[in-house]
């Protein structure tokens, strides 16, 4: 055993845990976190994707002693105060998403695209941006049309903030 | 607030758990004590098991117990089942060997279950796996359903010495030999329907929980059908009788047909939690989805079309194998039968039809239905043959479609069904116009000036869904009915509980069920809650599958909200001193004709239940209904899928340009949940014909796709945006008019992209999925394409 | 999945060095890419413990080695089987024929072999350029013990 120590949505954790642990293990398990998935083994379909330190990452594939002192954010900690991420409300508002297995990646994912790509986004550099998530319900029509949207709103968002 | 109305464009309910990350799948869910399933699996395709070896295994850290088919058959647990009985031409039952959860003596595919290990963890389960030793006798499998039946092949069960599992036809065969002996034209194709792996994003999982205090079981598991998992695992596996074993299917990741089926890995978990005294618990890793989830799809045919000088269908005769795999599924006989062959008339009128279809074991996963089965083999059959007939007899293929199309409803098929509405010109003149048709030389030529073949497919497809009454599918073979159930439970306060035995899984029935609701009591949508998915909740069901939950589901929902309404008017009659036959219900109020005298829903059902306004040995307190609807006929959804693409005959790499799909759902209750239906079925069929496409290595049988780095899914960028657009002729058949819309994409897609693709090229050698390499060799074999510009 | 691989390879030694070293468990344990154990268990077989990794699939097999066709100094068949556990199952053969040539001894080698389960699932695209890795390492491994630099290096 051996132990890990990380924030993981803005809370500080402790955990002993199997040098073996994955990240994905370690949230799903000892932390009860749920929401993030696991739809592979091999890294391609990022239904696992979260946040350390700012950037997306396939949870599935890194160990949880990777993550010593990392800030992890999952979809359960993107909502702040109540208020719904504005990508979690593209995301409902344009139907992008229906057995939802795939969703929480795929928002983790959104918000990542946006981080390093910017809030005007194209059909084509969305489409492009999703290579790591699968999504096997919705023929990625919606998907694309809610990570544009919800691009435009986190820009809505960040004019607010700066103002 | 408002009435939410059928055919309002609504988000979803029940996205804000999905988009918070606070949905219930199976995996999510622990049990207290909880140990852990991990299965020992074949790696060979057919073998002989001389020994198993658990002992050093069992002594590994936190390891609670190994068990074998033996224990299973010691506690006297049946095997899995095949529910649909199918005769063959002689008469004869189908021959179906026996489905042990664990094997017995044989394995018969890879990735067939030997011995599940349970351990406090999924690690040490692993590890202890990894050490139980399995002495094979190997012998040479068949993989395909050539080999499968060559003379002298090995059998994959004693009970079917020829691997066929029946020899079925359907159909006059006289009467379609003598079309085709006075045809001017006969087209005829090789085709071969490639192996899919359905792929829901969540793998399968199950926990198996016992209670010894009142020696009750409970199956959290990933099913479309709870009840019918329930009846199985009852009536036919005997792990326990039904009203002391409670499935329950939470929020289910996707199904696609491959969680109708009754598993040997939820029939070990629940069996296994009595025997070890613990919840057990199993989630399946993604391999092991693509080894022991049943497969769809798999024929080889040999079709054959007649035509008149006119360019009119005389006849249809259809010859396929369909690779039924090691086992018989749960509805496996079914899909190559009475889900296909029926479905050969599409949208045309033809006089005379035969089919005949072996089903034949092969040493490979069980085959089954997915998200079509059956309609989108028979889609890609009919659809194929009509492209290809109208190329060689000089015919636009959208012209030669209408001049065969069926115009006179009712319109019995040779085959079985009969068509109850259906407006295909309105379909095909949308689409035309949405592609701009008529533009598409233009187009044609302009890529050629970049080097690419452009290209446009059609696909007029036609499919049955809802699935029949049950007495017809009764005479067929199959071994259930076909109905749906609802209750409707009115709180006395107004709000809502349905009840129902459908199931979602992506669908969004939590929100187009309650619009049904909203719409016909009048209350507003949020004081509506769709339960489902616990067979201790909901009394019986028959599931989500075939698009049935609309058509069926939502049939019996409003004949319960009909008994409801009536209900409520007895409680209003003497609510508001009035004769019951004075009483209307209208926008939420039960109102005394011709008076301003009026009482809201939320009113009339305080008073059901307080019960001081009427004599309680007269009229039963309370309101509160349930329906079953059993369905007067299949239903008949139909469209016309447009697919324009170009290839690049440099690389064989294919870019979808437009799609265009018009559709005819009957009526819809929700726009937005239907054209997301349409899209992801697309995706799938797109995924059928450019990359799909499951792959055993024929002298060995070892699955070699069998992850996601070789099973190549469809991704974001592999698809365009989608022109979706609908036609409306309501359905007859059912009290709301509705025909389903689940399936459709998935059934027309694959004809349309191979359509455009022989289009593109200019023959008819393209197989699926059509990968890049297979179209580099295609674009070889074009003879000299650009030039006929 | 089945697959096969020829090659030759010429070593700086005559037939019968040759032959003799392609008979003696040292060499061949030290040839073995992965070989942790192989213990002779009569004159023509062996048990054999070896690790491997073909793309994601790490494994440890455990099997057994024959010799048959023994034509001193012409060469033999060399037969194995593995059962790596859950990552699946290697079994295959080689024929290996020895002729003199013009700088010693030309070994020509016809590989035949099946892998299944883990293995042929996620490492199938990879195991021909593994087996022809292997193969190499096998190869100048063995050119080494014949040499006599093999002892220097151990």
């Amino acid at each position: 055993m051996t132990t890990v120590t990380l924030t993981v949505n803005g809370q500080s954790v402790t955990q002993a845990i199997d040098p073996r642990t994955l990240l994905v293990q370690l949230l799903r398990e000892n932390l009860r976190l749920t929401g993030t998935h696991v739809g592979c083994d091999t890294s391609q379909c990022g239904a696992c994707v979260v946040h350390v330190n700012g950037v997306s990452v396939k949870s599935c594939t890194m160990l949880a002693a990777q993550c010593e002192g990392a800030s992890v954010t999952t979809i359960e900690g993107i909502a702040q105060g109540g208020q719904l991420h504005p990508m979690q409300e593209a995301f409902r508002e344009h139907h992008g998403l229906q057995c939802g297995y795939c969703t929480p990646g795929m928002i983790m994912s959104a918000i990542d695209i946006v981080n390093r790509k910017g809030t005007a986004l194209d059909e084509e550099t969305v489409r492009h941006e999703l290579e790591g998530n699968i999504c096997r319900c919705t023929g990625y029509h919606n998907i694309v049309k809610a990570v544009i949207a919800g691009a435009e709103a986190m820009a809505g968002g960040m004019r607010q903030a700066a103002e | 607030m408002a009435v939410t109305s059928i055919g309002a464009r609504v988000v979803r309910k029940e996205d804000h758990r999905f988009i918070t990350g606070k949905g219930q799948y199976t995996d999510d869910i622990n049990r207290p004590g909880q140990a852990h399933a991990v299965f020992v699996r074949s790696p060979h395709a057919a073998a002989t098991i001389r020994r198993i070896d658990t002992s050093a295994a069992r002594s590994m850290p936190g390891v609670v117990a190994i068990l074998t088919g033996e224990d299973l058959a010691a506690d006297k647990i049946g095997g899995l089942i095949c529910g649909w009985m199918i005769h063959s031409k002689d008469g004869s039952p189908m021959k179906a060997g026996a489905h042990p959860a664990l094997a017995h003596g044989k394995v018969r595919y890879v990735g067939d279950h030997v011995a599940v290990v349970i351990a406090e963890t999924v690690l040490q389960a692993k590890d202890a796996a990894e050490a139980v030793v399995v002495d094979y006798a190997v012998e040479k499998p068949v993989v395909d359903v050539a080999s499968a039946l060559a003379k002298g092949a090995p059998a994959v069960h004693a009970e079917a010495p020829d691997n066929r599992v029946f020899s079925w036809h359907l159909g006059d065969k006289a009467a379609t030999d003598a079309a085709f002996a006075k045809a001017r034209h006969v087209t005829a194709l090789d085709i071969v329907n490639n192996r899919l792996i359905p792929n829901a994003m969540e793998p399968r999982a199950a926990v198996g929980d016992y209670d010894s205090g009142n020696d009750a079981f409970t199956l959290y598991t990933t099913s479309q059908n709870p009840h019918v998992a329930r009846l199985v695992l009852s009536a036919f596996i005997g792990v326990a009788p039904e009203h002391k074993l409670r499935v329950i299917a939470p929020d289910v990741g996707g199904g696609f047909g491959s969680k109708i089926f009754i598993y040997a890995e939820e029939t070990v978990c629940v069996w296994a939690a009595k025997k070890v005294g613990r919840p057990v618990k199993w989630t399946s890793d993604r391999t092991e989805a693509f080894l022991s989830d049943a497969h769809g799809r798999d024929h080889v045919t040999r079709a054959e079309m007649a035509l008149d000088e006119n360019g009119r269908i005389l006849a249809l005769r259809v010859n396929t194998k369909a690779n039924l795999g090691a086992y018989l599924s749960t509805f496996a006989s079914s899909v190559p039968t009475y889900l296909y062959a029926p479905l050969l008339s599409g949208q045309y009128d033809i006089p005379a039809i035969y089919a005949e279809v072996d089903g034949v074991y092969t040493h490979t996963a069980p085959v089954d239905a997915y998200r079509g089965a059956g309609r989108p083999e028979a889609t890609f059959v009919v659809e194929r043959l009509v492209e290809v007939a109208a190329r060689e007899i000089g015919m636009d293929p959208a012209r030669f479609r209408a001049r065969n199309y069926i115009r006179k409803f009712p319109h019995q098929t040779p085959v079985i069904m009969a068509y109850d509405a259906g407006d295909y010109d309105a379909s095909l003149k949308k689409a035309l116009e949405l592609a701009d048709y008529k533009g598409f030389g233009r187009r044609k030529r302009e890529a050629a000036r970049r080097g690419k073949l452009r290209g446009i497919g059609f696909s007029s497809y036609i499919e049955a869904c809802g699935i029949a009454p049950s007495a017809a599918v009764g005479s067929l073979g199959a071994g259930v009915g076909l109905w749906e159930s609802a209750e409707v439970r009115v709180n006395p306060i107004g709000t809502v509980e349905v009840l129902t035995g459908s199931h979602s899984h992506g669908q969004g029935h939590e929100t187009t069920f309650a619009q049904l609701v909203s719409d016909r009591l009048g209350i507003p949508i949020e004081n509506v809650s769709i339960v489902h998915g616990d067979t201790d909740k909901v009394q019986m069901g028959m599931g989500t599958y075939g698009s049935r939950s609309g058509a069926v589901g939502m049939s019996a929902i409003a004949k319960a909200l009909d008994k409801v309404i009536a209900k409520g008017k007895k409680v209003a009659a003497h609510v508001l001193e009035a004769a019951e036959g004075d009483i209307e219900f209208k926008d939420g109020k039960f109102s005394v004709a011709g008076t301003d005298r009026s009482a809201g829903f939320g009113d009339i059902a305080l008073q059901a239940y307080i019960a001081h306004k009427f004599n309680g040995q007269e009229l039963e307190p309370g309101l509160k209904e349930g329906a079953f609807y059993d369905p007067t006929n299949f239903t008949f959804p139909a469209g016309v899928h447009i697919c324009e693409l170009e290839v690049d005959p440099q690389t064989g790499d294919v870019t979808i340009e437009k799609w265009t799909a018009v559709d005819d759902f009957g009526v819809i209750i929700n726009p937005l949940i239907v054209e997301g239906q349409v899209h992801g079925g697309i995706a799938q069929g797109v995924g059928q014909a450019l990359h799909e496409g499951a792959v055993y290595d024929p002298a060995t049988g070892q699955l070699v796709t069998a992850s996601y780095m070789d099973y190549r899914m469809p991704r974001a960028e592999d698809l365009p945006s989608f022109v979706v657009d609908t036609t409306v002729t309501p359905c007859p058949s059912n009290p709301l008019g509705i025909k389903g819309c689940g399936e459709a994409g998935a059934i027309a897609a694959p004809a349309a992209v191979v359509n455009a693709l022989t289009n593109a090229v200019g023959h008819e050698d393209v197989p699926m999925p059509a990968t890049p390499q297979a179209m580099w060799r295609a674009c070889r074999k074009a003879a000299q394409p650009l030039a006929a510009e | 999945m089945a697959f096969t691989m020829t090659g030759e390879v010429d070593l700086p030694a005559d037939r019968q060095t040759v032959w003799e070293k392609l008979n003696d468990p040292e060499v061949l344990k030290a040839s073995i890419p992965g070989c942790q154990e192989l213990e002779k268990t009569s004159d023509t077989s062996f048990a054999a413990i070896v690790g491997l990794k073909i793309g994601p699939v790490k494994a440890t097999f455990r099997g057994k080695v024959n010799l048959t066709d023994l034509k001193p100094p012409e060469g033999y068949r060399i037969e194995g089987e593995g059962d790596g556990g859950v990552a699946g199952f290697a079994k295959g053969g080689a024929t290996v024929t020895l002729a003199p040539s013009e700088t010693g001894t030309r070994l020509s080698y016809n590989v035949d072999a099946q892998i299944g389960g883990k293995l042929a699932q996620l490492g199938g695209r990879l195991v021909n350029g593994v087996a022809k890795k292997l193969a190499d390492e096998f190869f100048a491994n063995f050119a080494r013990a014949v040499t006599g630099e093999g002892a220097a290096s151990a």
